[in-house]
């Protein structure tokens, strides 16, 4: 059996098929839309999806979640864009990422800007499953895809 | 999502954008056995191939995908569970 085979086989029955690795880095609401539809997508895909959640992403992870603004410069169509996601019955960016949650996706912390911006375990809400440095989530990139966001 | 029959489920994503049809059929998938048959509904114009990569990436089967003009609907049978 070839490595590749193995793979294949040790997948079957439903079980996790290829990686898809996210570092959440903005923390303006547009960029939350993608992150959120990646994580599920790749989830209902049966791929192995983990967040990384860094820089300015993080305040949207608190127990009391920051409001996300949008770039100045399409700030102006935000309304618009808000009422089209609606009318297109898009969730919103927390409700897709607890889905991709429920079909196995996990949400890691920088423990570095965590640090940088004075919060701890507790100060995350539940989305939040672990606390990780950049190597452990380098570690479990590796080999997958991974998206910068 | 409603049991039609024996091993036959029929979910109806009509309405819901991606990646609201594969994330229906995908939990659909979690609660089927091998040899079962899926049939879902979808308007997202681009349920198509994103079935196409599902099904591909899962190993499961596409029995058919017909464009009724008010909706999609895409028969798969689950062989890889």
């Amino acid at each position: 059996m070839t490595k590749a085979e193995t793979a294949l086989s040790a997948d079957a029955g439903g079980a996790t098929s290829g990686k898809v690795s996210i570092v959440a880095f903005s923390g303006t609401a547009d960029k939350f839309i993608p992150l959120g539809v990646l994580a599920q997508a790749g989830a209902a895909m049966g791929m192995e999806v983990s967040v990384f959640v860094t820089g300015f992403a993080l305040q949207a992870f608190t127990k009391v979640p920051h409001d996300l603004p949008f770039p100045a410069e399409f700030a102006a169509m935000a309304p618009e864009l808000a009422k089209g996601m609606e009318a297109a019955n898009v969730a919103s960016w927390d409700v897709m990422l607890r889905q991709a949650k429920e079909l196995g996706a996990k949400v890691y912390a920088c423990s570095m800007m965590s640090g940088v911006m004075g919060l701890s375990r507790e100060d995350f809400s539940d989305l939040v499953d672990d606390i990780v440095g950049a190597a452990a989530f380098l570690q479990q990139a590796e080999g997958g895809e991974t998206f910068f966001i | 999502m409603q049991q039609t029959g024996s091993g036959r489920t029929l979910v109806d994503s009509r309405g819901s954008s991606c990646p609201g049809p594969i994330t229906d059929l995908a939990l659909a998938y979690r609660r089927s056995k091998r040899g079962d048959v899926i049939e879902l509904w979808a308007t997202d114009p681009g349920v198509k191939p994103d079935l196409q990569a599902w099904a591909s990436k899962t190993r499961n089967e596409i029995v058919s995908i017909d464009d009724q003009g008010d909706k999609i609907v895409a028969v798969l049978k689950i062989v890889n569970r």
